[in-house]
């Protein structure tokens, strides 16, 4: 008689992502160290696959009888191999340039073609790896350079400090039920028309205040008692909790759109600025309507507590602390609203994504800043069609913009003092 | 410092002894020698000539070999009653890994002539040591085959190789 337990046996799981336990070492001299475990997932979507230089590959559309199927030909002019890619393969061929990583890449192809086929990318990179086409740079380029120039001392205390940041990271992945919880519990209420109109309506009584308070700018900032530079840096700790309300906002429009939180968290972005975090990538895989909402509403935390604030500091005694400490409160928050809304700062926030996800260029700041960096090094460009006026416009409103960030802030404080 | 009946009580318990009877530990306890080490000290680097073999007796020490740079792969981390350096002490040659004190430790060090006196004096005792030693080698080396499985398998997934299993 046959073992019926055993044709009833579940298949085997498949193991756990291996992890490598490196031991670092601060100095190869010295005895300080520090264990750091590394999981094969994280290497695998941290990694900046870069394809071969340009002369030695060719790449040209292939003929099809198919109407809609085009196919293109990869040759490896070094080895004379030949590979055979669809049009999502090219893109993301295109993408892998040594700067961009796997997951900015993964984000690309979703941005591009509204849905993702985890089997794409590892397929393509194995293609390519036999080709002899490709290879895989971990790190960032700051960490590459800073490692490169370890015998400066400065340099050497700057990557230790970034060492140590960039391991703190307080962060959950169980969070999806907070955040339904919260959403559940009130935060539907943000997403409906009349909060809409009470927000629309609050800016433009904030707005109003705005102008009557910067009229009265010196009497508001007397309230400092003579240490507006103090009181401002006060109002900028308060104001980086709010960054957290931001963070939480994109998780309930998440919510809103039945996607899912995938993780919660505060980190030192770049190893050097403290912020709190939240993974909205779910959101691309539904629709851009989504993705516009789920940015901007996260923004307009900043519109709303920048009113609420502006109207405190009107109500509030003229020339009082609690006057100075509103307005300025307010101020910042808009600016952050500003900036975090406004796509041409050189900075990758919500106002950048809506943007590319407009434009269909996920890469823009990218191949933008590459670009004007070989304009720099002397680079005739062989055309300056529409991506090339694209680039340009993106640097030159960049550039512009950040100037203007800076005058308007001194001018700020300026009209502070006098 | 440790008495010799506290240095006793702990041999009794470390596997590489379990089988060794009492007078014979008590010599062997005479030929071992304490050494307190501070956290992060250095107990050899790899390629440094060996003499001894180390048992711990209490903290953690971390075993790793150099990859690259300032980089090296943790081999293992081992704890009280665990013991390392038995290749150089055995075959003369130069450290494999370079070990290192995780925490506070006190390890017992046995050296050469502590291991030769011991089978001359008593090749009873001197069996059962070699005969645990073996065992433990088995286990060793059965996981030195999990861990480079492991790091094979870190290897293709790490560079999206891994299509079976994602399949």
């Amino acid at each position: 008689m046959s073992d019926l337990r055993t044709s009833a046996t579940p298949p085997p799981t498949p193991p756990r992502r291996a992890k490598l336990e490196l031991l670092v070492r601060r100095d190869e001299k010295d005895e300080s160290f520090e264990v750091r475990e590394i999981g094969s997932a994280t290497a695998f979507v941290q990694s900046r696959p870069q394809r071969v230089p340009p002369e030695s590959f060719e790449l040209a559309e292939g003929a099809s009888r198919v109407a809609g199927q085009r196919h293109f030909i990869l040759k490896n002019t070094t080895t004379d191999r030949y590979l055979m890619l669809t049009e999502p393969e090219k893109f993301l061929w295109e993408q892998m340039d040594g700067r961009t990583s796997l997951q900015e890449i993964a984000t690309a192809y979703v941005l591009r073609y509204g849905a993702f086929d985890f089997d794409v990318i590892p397929n393509l990179i194995r293609k390519l790896q036999r080709a002899h086409l490709l290879t895989l740079t971990p790190s960032s380029r700051l960490r590459q350079a800073l490692a490169r120039n370890r015998r400066k001392p400065m340099v050497k205390a700057i990557e230790s400090g970034f060492t140590v940041l960039e391991r703190i990271n307080i962060s959950s992945r169980n969070v999806q039920r907070v955040f339904a919880a919260l959403y559940r519990f009130g935060g539907f209420l943000l997403f409906t028309r009349g909060a809409v109109v009470a927000f629309a309506l609050l800016a433009l009584a904030g707005l109003v205040v705005g102008v009557r308070l910067w009229q009265e700018g010196g009497d508001i900032v007397a309230g400092f008692g003579g240490h507006a530079l103090r009181g401002i840096l006060m109002v900028k700790g308060l104001f980086f909790l709010t960054v957290a309300a931001h963070q939480i906002v994109h998780g309930l429009a998440l919510v809103h759109y039945h996607r899912r939180v995938r993780e919660f968290g505060f980190t030192f972005l770049h190893g050097f600025v403290p912020t709190f975090y939240v993974d909205v990538t779910d959101i691309f895989m539904a629709s851009r309507r989504a993705r516009v909402v789920t940015a901007v509403a996260g923004a307009s935390v900043h519109l709303v507590l920048g009113s609420l604030w502006f109207i405190a500091a009107y109500l509030a005694p003229l020339g009082s602390f609690t006057q100075a400490f509103a307005a300025a409160s307010g101020m910042i928050q808009w600016q952050a609203f500003v900036i975090a809304l406004y796509p041409f700062c050189f900075i990758e926030m919500d106002g950048y994504h809506v943007l590319v996800d407009v434009l269909g260029v996920p890469t823009l700041k990218q191949e933008a800043m590459a670009w004007a960096g070989g304009l720099l090094r002397g680079r005739v460009p062989r055309r300056f069609g529409r991506q090339e006026q694209l680039f340009a416009l993106y640097v030159v409103l960049s550039a512009i913009s950040v100037a203007a960030f800076f005058a308007f802030n001194v001018m700020l404080i300026s009209h502070a003092r006098s | 410092m440790s008495t010799p009946a506290e240095t006793l009580a702990f041999l009794h318990e470390v596997r590489l002894f379990k089988e060794i009877a009492e007078p014979e530990l008590l010599i062997l306890g005479q030929s071992l020698e304490e050494r307190p080490l501070r956290r992060g000290q250095v107990i050899c680097r790899e390629g440094d000539p060996g003499e001894e073999m180390f048992v711990v007796r209490s903290g953690s020490i971390v075993i790793s070999k150099l990859v690259t740079g300032r980089v090296e792969q943790v081999l293992a981390r081992i704890g009280p009653g665990d013991f390392f350096g038995e290749m150089s002490l055995f075959d003369r040659s130069p450290r494999s890994a370079t070990v290192q004190a995780d925490t506070d430790a006190t390890l017992l060090a046995l050296d050469r002539e502590g291991l030769r006196r011991m089978t001359e004096v008593s090749p009873r005792a001197a069996a059962a040591f070699f005969h645990a030693l073996v065992l433990i080698f088995i286990e060793r080396l059965r996981a030195s085959g999990d861990l480079v499985a492991e790091v094979t398998r870190w290897g293709l997934e790490a560079t999206g190789l891994d299509l079976d299993s994602r399949a």
